[in-house]
């Protein structure tokens, strides 16, 4: 999301001004045609305004995305079961953003050489992605996206979700049965696999300028681990109301060199548990859905210092809620999330990457979004991170530091959206930051201000 | 009440008369088949059913206004429906998003078990709302319009709205997702023929009237 996500903790300057903000890069997230291909249904059926799920897109995601009303091509064994089940169309998208970023006062090119496109500059493309987005085999679908980064210039694995559902009805007759899907999720960002919009990975906002400045803290299941752990878990979902995971995520970073080894940075160490619990409770045109998630993870710094020895640990132990009225012309949704992280920094405070051994970061994110009739519509976000001091997580430095070693940032989103045709999205977004790295005024110790960093990004977004 | 239908009307409920003859004869038919389904096929048609819920609602009782309660409906009237979403006959909005594609699928014998499932399942109770609203639904429905010359909903629908034949049930169902069927059928991006007819000259007060008793039977 929206410069939302920041350098790893652990890393020290000046590191942190080399490649801190090509670490900001969006949390980005798509609706896939090849979905409508399979299913033969519109994108209204499973998005309000794509990439937000309905409840027949929950209920689609959680079935392993294998509903499907096209040919297949099918082949049995001598028992009878299924050996194959393939769309004879394959379940190829594309995705193409177009993006235009201005920010408030451009950055400084004597502190950032090289690093980041332009202030005012277009990118062509903003992202370009390649989706295998369907059913794979009878009960086992997939997400799978490849996405070139313009900013980066890199092209590379983006989320992914593959996941197997089994239905089962049991404990009574036609009406008075309990109705239940029992799945197996595989998958590369916490919360990917997460079928409502208040989690992180597909949440508020769906597409942000990846070059303009972002705050410089943010927890770990708030996009700090996309791509770079591997997820595997069971999930159930019964009767439509209760839908419950737990998960184990390992590192699995893509890139660089292999072993995973110092030149690395925040490796995640051992299995980490990731848990979701979520009731949801639909009437007439509303559905309201109350949940909590987290994980526990330790990770190696890295970055210089050997994978081995002491390591950080963050408690991540977050609630979520999530409203929608989907009417014929006019649909609301009210998006919010609360994460409260503990980091015990055995590993940062003794490779002096951290002064405190331990400390705490708490981000709030509150969106209320307005569609008129699928076609033009707006959302208001307000965000806010705030946690404990660190002389050197939080160090003074041009744009990317805090003059008072201060995590805490905070601000509004507006967004202005035309959906000319549901798989088309003309965006028009504005982030203004109340506060930013821990002041308004002069936040870096350099003279810049947090309302330096607001930014204009416009989005051209067509997926087919 | 019968002195002012319009010849043309009468002309189409004759029409529709001898498809629901014809349909009962399939459902029956279909009922038989069902009995002797194989245990593949029955798995296929659970598993379809399972599909449908996710809008339709457990055992056919939805949840949202935008998808209709299928629970207890005729299974002739399921049957042409489907069939009128697999050949894309049926072309009103929701239509094309949802049913199209849904329907695509689907061959004869699954729609007719499905239509079977269906009728099968206990209707959804009413929902009552307001009462004045509802009586004067209620008067539309069991008597017409004769001003206007709309005839009495329940000459086709049954006196308790409960379908007959290819004629649907009414009851129970949500009053939001019956407008919007109205003002499809009205403007024709829905076909209807007997249906066109008979509601021409229904107002949207009227519409927004006989929904509401239709919701609370």
């Amino acid at each position: 999301m929206i410069g939302l996500r920041r350098p790893a903790l652990h890393q020290g300057f000046p590191r942190l001004l080399t490649i801190g903000l090509l670490c900001l890069l969006s949390a980005k997230s798509w609706a896939v045609p090849s979905f409508a291909r399979q299913t033969g249904m519109t994108c209204a059926a499973c998005h309000t305004v794509f990439p937000e799920l309905t409840p027949f897109g929950r209920e689609f995601k959680l079935n392993g995305y294998v509903l499907d009303n096209i040919k297949q091509i099918t082949g049995i064994d001598i028992d009878s079961r299924q050996t194959l089940a393939l769309n004879s169309i394959p379940a190829i998208s594309m995705m193409v953003q177009i993006s235009y970023t201005h920010t408030s006062t451009a950055l400084p090119d004597s502190v950032l050489p090289g690093a980041l496109a332009k202030d005012g500059e277009v990118l062509f493309p903003d992202q370009a992605s390649f989706f295998y987005a369907g059913k794979i085999a009878n009960e086992l679908g997939a997400f799978i996206q490849l996405t070139y980064d313009g900013a980066a210039d890199h092209f590379g694995i983006d989320n992914t979700d593959i996941r197997y559902a089994h239905h089962l009805s049991f404990g009574g007759t036609d009406g008075n049965s309990h109705n239940m899907i029992l799945g197996v999720t595989l998958n590369n960002n916490p919360t990917v696999q997460d079928v409502w919009n208040s989690t992180p990975a597909w949440g508020f906002p769906y597409a942000g300028s990846s070059v303009a400045p972002g705050p410089i803290a943010a927890t770990q299941i708030d996009g700090t681990l996309a791509q770079s752990v591997a997820g595997l878990g069971v999930y159930m979902w019964l009767d439509d109301h209760w839908y419950a995971e737990i998960s184990g995520y390992s590192p699995a970073i893509v890139g660089g060199t292999h072993p995973l080894d110092s030149t690395q940075s925040n490796v995640a160490h051992g299995l980490a548990p990731y848990w979701r619990l979520t009731y949801e409770q639909r009437w007439d045109r509303n559905s309201l859905s109350v949940g909590t998630y987290g994980i526990d993870i330790r990770t190696h710094p890295g970055n210089g210092t050997p994978l081995q020895g002491p390591t950080n640990q963050y408690k991540d132990v977050a609630g979520d809620i999530q409203y929608q009225f989907i009417g014929e012309d006019h649909l609301v949704t009210v998006l919010a999330t609360y994460i409260h992280e503990n980091q015990t920094l055995n590993a940062s405070f003794l490779d002096q990457f951290a002064a405190n051994a331990s400390n705490t970061l708490k981000t709030s994110k509150l969106t209320g979004e307005y569609s008129y009739q699928r076609r033009i519509g707006g959302s208001l976000g307000y965000f806010s991170t705030t946690g404990s001091n660190d002389t050197i997580l939080y160090a003074a430095a041009p744009v990317v530091g805090s003059a008072n070693n201060s995590p805490d940032s905070s601000g509004y989103i507006a967004e202005l959206n035309y959906l000319p045709w549901l798989n088309t999205k003309l965006q028009l977004q504005y982030v203004d930051y109340d506060k930013f790295n821990g002041l308004r005024s002069n936040y870096d110790g350099s003279g810049r201000n947090a309302s330096n960093n607001n930014t204009l990004y416009g989005l051209v977004w067509v997926n087919f | 009440m019968k002195s002012f239908v319009k010849t043309d009307v009468i002309r189409n409920a004759v029409a529709a008369l001898s498809t629901a003859l014809l349909m009962v004869g399939i459902a029956q038919a279909a009922d038989v088949s069902a009995a002797v389904m194989t245990d593949a096929q029955k798995a296929t048609l659970q598993k379809t059913i399972e599909t449908c819920s996710a809008c339709h609602g457990l055992s056919g009782r939805s949840v949202s206004p935008t998808f209709p309660i299928l629970a207890a409906q005729t299974a002739p009237y399921v049957e042409l429906q489907l069939h009128a979403f697999k050949d894309q006959t049926r072309a009103d909005p929701d239509a094309q998003a949802y049913m199209w594609g849904m329907a695509s699928q689907l061959d004869d014998a699954s729609i007719s078990a499905l239509a079977a499932y269906f009728s099968k399942q206990s209707a959804a109770e009413g929902r009552s709302g307001n009462a004045t609203l509802i009586a004067q639904g209620k008067q539309i429905f069991v008597e017409g319009v004769p001003g206007r010359q709309i005839p009495a909903c329940a000459s086709c629908h049954g006196a308790q709205a409960q379908g007959n034949g290819p004629f649907p049930r009414l009851a129970g169902q949500h009053a939001p997702y019956l407008l919007k069927q109205l003002l499809v059928i009205q403007s024709v991006l829905r076909t209807a023929p007997v249906m066109h007819g008979v509601i021409k000259d229904l107002t949207r007060d009227q519409m927004q009237a006989v929904v509401a008793y239709l919701e609370s039977v």
